[in-house]
């Protein structure tokens, strides 16, 4: 049943991968500096005006590892979607395809999200950059 | 302004990839009979939570609809007076607090506010049209009387200006003035064009809405800006009904970790 919701869940956000943000994705991130990180995650902050998610691992384009921080969509516009905080849980092995914070921090727009059985889920915002 | 056309293409951010689908073909020269809901005083009855321009209007199912990011048409613009451009396409400077104020929670103004891909709620009262926006929480309440009656005097500007509402036959009139010079809409860097369109403090905005179906709302602003354009101009948008919503909330100063490109530290990246 659950399954079936997130695959649900999931059909829609690859459709329609347009969220939006409260500001313009240039502002706060490079769109010239993708990050593509597997990892673990460890944290999840439902708030507004984003929400945030924390995922422990490397970024297989640069090399990089860290505890990534991942800024996603308002909770209230992923709720209308039907997302709620349950579709990332502590301790999930995921892939997040963003861009990298303006100021080089271990922070990024987390555009698509993909977990360990493929499913994947749009979080971004809208005004983020899409990942390729 | 044909009102015959098809709605007119949405220019939509690059970023997005989402069609610029049209809600319900509206027309609204006067149809042959009223459409939509009626208030007990015979208006057309606005009241319901409505997906704004900032959606594209594709009811999914569990009455879903896509949020995207709409800008202006610049399409539809009239020519720039001489000096016009300073006003209307601003460089980008790098400073955030600047080039997008919004970044640090500030106020969408009005002709950016309304193309919010967010829901908005509408109550309709005799003397009263209230909009409830979710995004930001900010709200309208706008009253209504008399047509084309003046403004008050001595509006101090601001970001959503003075409205006062009227009705021209079916449709809901509502006339702005006295904004605060402001983004004009979310165009910021446009294809990469380092640029950012503003409006000037003498802008007229006025905003025509009117049912073409039950849960579909033509909505076409008009943008008379003297500062910048040689004459009013005008675009149209539409709004989609849907009786499942409500407005959630939006706090912006909660957790706005990067604001300004600086993200601060956070307790999820504690070792």
């Amino acid at each position: 049943m659950v399954k079936n919701l997130l695959s649900v869940i999931a059909a829609l956000l690859v459709a329609a991968p347009s969220l939006y943000a409260h500001h313009s994705f240039a502002a706060e991130y490079d769109g010239t500096k993708p990050v593509k990180v597997t990892g673990i995650v460890r944290r999840v902050d439902w708030a507004n005006p984003h929400i945030w998610f924390y995922v422990e691992g490397k970024d297989e384009i640069t090399g990089r590892t860290a505890v990534w921080g991942f800024s996603a969509a308002p909770p209230g516009m992923l709720a209308r979607r039907g997302i709620t905080k349950d579709v990332l849980k502590i301790g999930d092995t995921i892939q997040v395809e963003g861009f990298l914070a303006k100021d080089g921090s271990a922070n990024a727009s987390g555009g698509r999200v993909t977990f360990a059985d493929g499913r994947q889920v749009f979080t971004a915002s809208a005004e983020d950059s899409a990942p390729k | 302004m044909n009102m015959l056309k098809p709605f007119i293409s949405i220019l939509v951010i690059p970023a997005v990839f989402v069609c610029a689908a049209t809600p319900g073909g509206a027309s609204a020269q006067a149809p042959a009979a009223p459409q939509g809901p009626r208030a007990p005083d015979g208006k057309p009855n606005f009241t319901g939570v409505w997906a704004g321009p900032g959606f594209a209007h594709t009811v999914g199912p569990r009455d879903t609809d896509t949020p995207r990011v709409v800008a202006y048409d610049a399409k539809n613009f009239s020519p720039v007076k001489p000096g016009g451009e300073s006003f209307l396409k601003r460089k980008l400077s790098g400073n955030t607090r600047a080039d997008d104020p919004t970044a640090f929670c500030l106020p969408n103004g009005l002709t950016r506010q309304i193309l919010s891909p967010y829901a908005q709620q509408w109550i309709q009262s005799p003397g009263h049209m209230v909009i409830l926006y979710e995004y930001m929480h900010f709200f309208r309440a706008i009253p209504i009387g008399a047509a084309n009656r003046p403004h008050d005097k001595d509006i101090e500007p601001t970001w959503m200006g003075d409205s006062i509402g009227w009705w021209d036959g079916d449709t809901f009139v509502i006339d702005t003035v006295g904004l605060k010079e402001w983004m004009f809409d979310a165009s910021l860097d446009l294809g990469g064009n380092g640029e950012a369109r503003w409006h000037s403090d003498a802008l007229h905005f006025t905003e025509r809405l009117r049912f073409a179906d039950p849960a579909t709302v033509s909505y076409t602003v008009t943008v008379d800006d003297p500062k910048i354009f040689t004459a009013p101009w005008s675009q149209e948008f539409g709004m989609k009904l849907h009786p499942t919503w409500k407005i959630f909330e939006f706090v912006c100063e909660e957790n706005n970790r990067c604001q300004g490109g600086q993200c601060a530290d956070s307790e999820g990246q504690k070792k």
